[in-house]
Parts: structure tokens; C-alpha cells; sequence
């Protein structure tokens, strides 16, 4: 009777270890690559203008500024990278200084800012200027300050 | 002994073969789905459809001996660009000379492209590499001066640049 019993065909179950290691694996990647992601990509409308002759973001090295909007038309603050920069002359002397710094590491890299779309020129332009000015405190006289706009795409 | 043997197996080979109709080896196909989840991921890109206009910034201060006497220095093209309230279509273009007046980005792209020098207009007035200065107020949303912008992109010129607001 023992014998005949232990012959009983075993129910089958899916063998689950690897399938939770491969889960909690896949839960990490996801959790770091959001926050990477997170740290680039301040949560903001940016202009879709129709019929764009923008062009898509090549993969070289880059670092990005967000004017990141308040409630209105204004800004909160600046922000690259990680760093935040407060909306006035000292904030933004700091940001030259930061982005000067980067492009004496690597006078290569690209400088995306990104900018909402309701965010009022006169808060906009003193990033631009930022940028400008970094450049020119590196000492190479033609170095020329490059600045790529972000912009979405309508389809 | 033999034969109760037999028997049982028997009995047992048909009960196994019954239930054992919906049994699925879940496995590989669950090993399928995440390389293929992981080959999605990898290949989409995180910001979708986010895209860039490539930008010289201008030198901070140009440097008096980059100025060449004998060369006439071009009288760029300005253009005032205000927004006259919150919707996307509600900006105020004013090019600055006596030229007829676009009221939106579209109107002004054909106005650029209508007196721009080339193969096919050579009567035109401003050579491609002409300069342009968009001019935003400072309240003109950030929307409104990239319509500007992409509006004389579009129409092919190439040194375009922002003032400072007014």
C-alpha cells in the first residue's frame, strides 16, 4: 500500500526560485533606472512647437539644466544634474561656476535646457546666460558655448 | 504479485495521462517574456519624444580686434515676439522694418521664406546665414519664443539668436 502510494504521479508545480530572482532583479534595475531618469527629467510641459525642425538627442555625454516652473509663470529654482540653484544672481553665478567646472573636465558635453512651456522668457534667459558665461570662463578662446533646447515632439 | 503489479501501473499510466493534459512547463516561456521585456526596455528610449535644437551661444564679450573696419556690419533682422495670453496660439510677432506683418508663426516662416536669397529667389533680401534676432518680451511664454525660433529654423536660416528680454 506504501509502495503504490509513493508511485502516485507527483503534482506538478513550477520550480519558483529563479523566476523571484530574476522578479527582485528586474525590481532593482527598475528602481535605479527611475531614479536616474528622475534626476534628468524635472516633471514639466515642454513647448511643442508644429512642424519642428528639431532634431533627436545623440547619446554623447550631457549634462541637464531644468528651469523647473512654479505654480505660474515663474521659476522655483534651477537645477543640473542633482544640484539645485536658487532663481537669483547668486544661484545663477553658481550655476555658471558648476557648468564651468564640467567644461574643463569635458569641453565636449552637450548642455540640454529644458524649460516649460508657460515659464516666462525673462526666467529662461538668465540659464542661457549662465551657460554663456561658463563658457567664457574657459580660458580657450574658441570655445564657443553650445545649448540644445528641449522641445517634445507632437505626433 | 506480478500481475497486481502490472496491473497497478497500468491503472496509474491512464490516470496520469488524464490529468496531466493541462500541465504547461511555465518556465522557458517565462525566461521568453523577460529577455523580451528586458530587450524592450533597453531599446526604448527613456524620453520619448523629447527632441533638441542645437544652439551657439554668441561669446560673452566680443573682442574689439575681431571687428574688421572695411567690412559693412549686416543690420540683422529683428523680430518683437510677445504673448498676448495663456493658449498656445496666442502670440504677437512684429518684424521690425516696413514689411507687411505675420500674425503667427506659419505666416512668418513664409514671410522668411518669401525674402530669402537662393537657387530659386535670387531677388530676395536676406542671405540664409543672415542674422536674425528674436526678441521676446519679458513675460512671452518659453512656448512662444520656440515657435519663433522654429519658424525661422524652418525657413532655413542659420544664425538665429535670442536677445535679452526687453
Amino acid at each position: 500500500m506504501n509502495s503504490s502510494r509513493r508511485r502516485h504521479p507527483a503534482v506538478i508545480h513550477a520550480n519558483l526560485t529563479p523566476m523571484i530572482d530574476v522578479t527582485f532583479l528586474l525590481i532593482i534595475f527598475f528602481v535605479l533606472v527611475a531614479q536616474i531618469v528622475e534626476v534628468e527629467q524635472v516633471d514639466m510641459q515642454l513647448p511643442i512647437p508644429e512642424d519642428p525642425v528639431s532634431e533627436l538627442a545623440t547619446e554623447d555625454q550631457r549634462v541637464v539644466i531644468n528651469v523647473v516652473p512654479d505654480s505660474a509663470h515663474g521659476v522655483q529654482e534651477y537645477r543640473m544634474g542633482a544640484m539645485l540653484f536658487t532663481p537669483d544672481a547668486a544661484g545663477l553665478s553658481k550655476l555658471a561656476d558648476q557648468l564651468a567646472a564640467l567644461y574643463q573636465a569635458n569641453p565636449d558635453i552637450q548642455v540640454n535646457l529644458r524649460a516649460d512651456q508657460r515659464t516666462h522668457y525673462q526666467h529662461v534667459e538668465p540659464a542661457l546666460n549662465a551657460i554663456r558665461q561658463a563658457a567664457y570662463y574657459v580660458q580657450d578662446t574658441s570655445f564657443v558655448a553650445r545649448v540644445n533646447l528641449a522641445v517634445r515632439r507632437e505626433n | 504479485m506480478m500481475d497486481y503489479e502490472e496491473t497497478e501501473t497500468a491503472v496509474n499510466f491512464r490516470s496520469r495521462a488524464g490529468k496531466s493534459m493541462g500541465g504547461l512547463n511555465l518556465t522557458a516561456m517565462i525566461d521568453v517574456v523577460f529577455l523580451l521585456l528586458i530587450f524592450f526596455m533597453v531599446g526604448t528610449n527613456f524620453r520619448l519624444g523629447e527632441e533638441i535644437y542645437r544652439m551657439d551661444l554668441p561669446p560673452e564679450g566680443v573682442s574689439p580686434e575681431s571687428y574688421d573696419p572695411f567690412v559693412l556690419e549686416e543690420e540683422p533682422l529683428r523680430i518683437d515676439v510677445n504673448s498676448t495670453g495663456s493658449g498656445r496660439s496666442d502670440l504677437m510677432i512684429r518684424i521690425d522694418g516696413p514689411y507687411d506683418q505675420p500674425s503667427n508663426a506659419e505666416q512668418l516662416r513664409s514671410f522668411l521664406v518669401q525674402h530669402q536669397i537662393n537657387d530659386i529667389s535670387p531677388a530676395g533680401l536676406f542671405l540664409p546665414d543672415h542674422p536674425i534676432i528674436i526678441r521676446p518680451t519679458l513675460t512671452t511664454r518659453w512656448e512662444h519664443a520656440v515657435d519663433v525660433l522654429n519658424a525661422a529654423a524652418r525657413a532655413r536660416y542659420t544664425n538665429i539668436s535670442f536677445a535679452p528680454p526687453q
